[in-house]
């Protein structure tokens, strides 16, 4: 606990110092850091929002998922699926189409997230 | 598949948004988080759309996202981007009550969207549920092919941890009787 403790505070004393440094940068070039600032804040400021809007739509990450389904597929297993014509006609994108909504069906462990 | 369509986007301009339920997310897998994930996606690369930002402003200091929220962004920023395209994997493996606002909210979305394409994966119980929703939909069986099969064994063989164990025979047998078994099945 008092190890965690003085940890804690080793790492605040560093942020605090950091934090120092940092003003004092800032007073050395006041007027060109200051000018600086102003177009970085402009920016950041919309960025970040875009950032906060993409996490506040959802927590989910499905395209980490993606990478590791990626990682873990064999080439060309699978490949059968993107030459079936009902496959092609969805991905045609044709308007007026039948094929708008595929299922894929099959039982526990036939690959079906693989194909995806 | 995902790929594939990623690859096409390049070239013909696609929106490809995709999902993979599972069983070990129940608690964050609902149906709001699901559709809000999608859009997500839609909108990660150029500009957050004008209605969405909006929504966000108003909504974010009063209270969370709900999921009428959620499905009239997708209604109004669909018909801002090209042809969209969902992928959503193991729909049985979502909660019977997250599947039902998600293929609910998915057919109101779709209605208004011609433009948008879904594929579902899922065991063929889940089925009857999504025809209910979207009658339209056209099934097709997944089995793996003899090829994938082979291949793969093939590839586990290979990465064998021990390999004195193996020898010609037993590696014939195993890439004969194993991808038999699996297609009588």
């Amino acid at each position: 606990m008092a190890q965690k403790l003085s940890q804690a505070l080793s790492i605040s004393d560093n942020i605090q110092s950091f934090n120092n440094v940092k003003s004092f940068n800032n007073v050395e070039s006041f007027n060109n850091v200051n000018s600086f600032n102003n177009v970085i804040n402009v920016s950041t400021g919309t960025l970040d929002e875009d950032n906060q809007i993409r996490e506040w739509l959802s927590p989910l990450k499905p395209q980490q998922r993606h990478q590791g389904v990626r990682a873990d597929r064999l080439d060309g297993v699978g490949d059968w699926f993107l030459e079936t014509s009902e496959f092609r006609k969805w991905g045609n994108g044709e308007d007026g189409t039948l094929e708008r909504v595929l299922f894929c069906s099959g039982g526990p462990g036939v690959g079906k997230t693989y194909l995806t | 598949m995902i790929d594939s369509l990623c690859d096409q986007a390049g070239e013909k301009n696609l929106a490809v948004a995709w999902l993979y339920c599972d069983f070990l997310a129940h608690r964050e897998q609902s149906a709001t988080a699901m559709l809000g994930a999608i859009l997500k996606q839609l909108v990660s690369m150029g500009e957050i759309p004008e209605n969405i930002r909006q929504t966000f402003r108003k909504r974010f200091s009063d209270r969370g996202l709900r999921l009428p929220d959620v499905v009239r962004m997708l209604k109004t920023t669909i018909p801002l981007l090209p042809p969209v395209y969902i992928c959503i994997d193991a729909l049985d493996e979502s909660t019977p009550k997250s599947r039902q606002g998600l293929l609910e909210s998915l057919r109101d979305i779709f209605w208004e969207s011609p433009s948008m394409r879904v594929l579902f994966t899922g065991r063929s119980h889940v089925e009857e549920e999504v025809k209910k929703y979207f009658a339209e939909v056209i099934t097709i069986p997944v089995s793996p092919t003899e090829g994938d099969i082979k291949a793969y064994l093939g590839m586990r063989l290979d990465g064998d941890t021990e390999p004195h164990a193996m020898d010609d025979y037993l590696r014939k047998d195993i890439m004969r009787i194993i991808p038999q078994v699996i297609s009588e099945v």
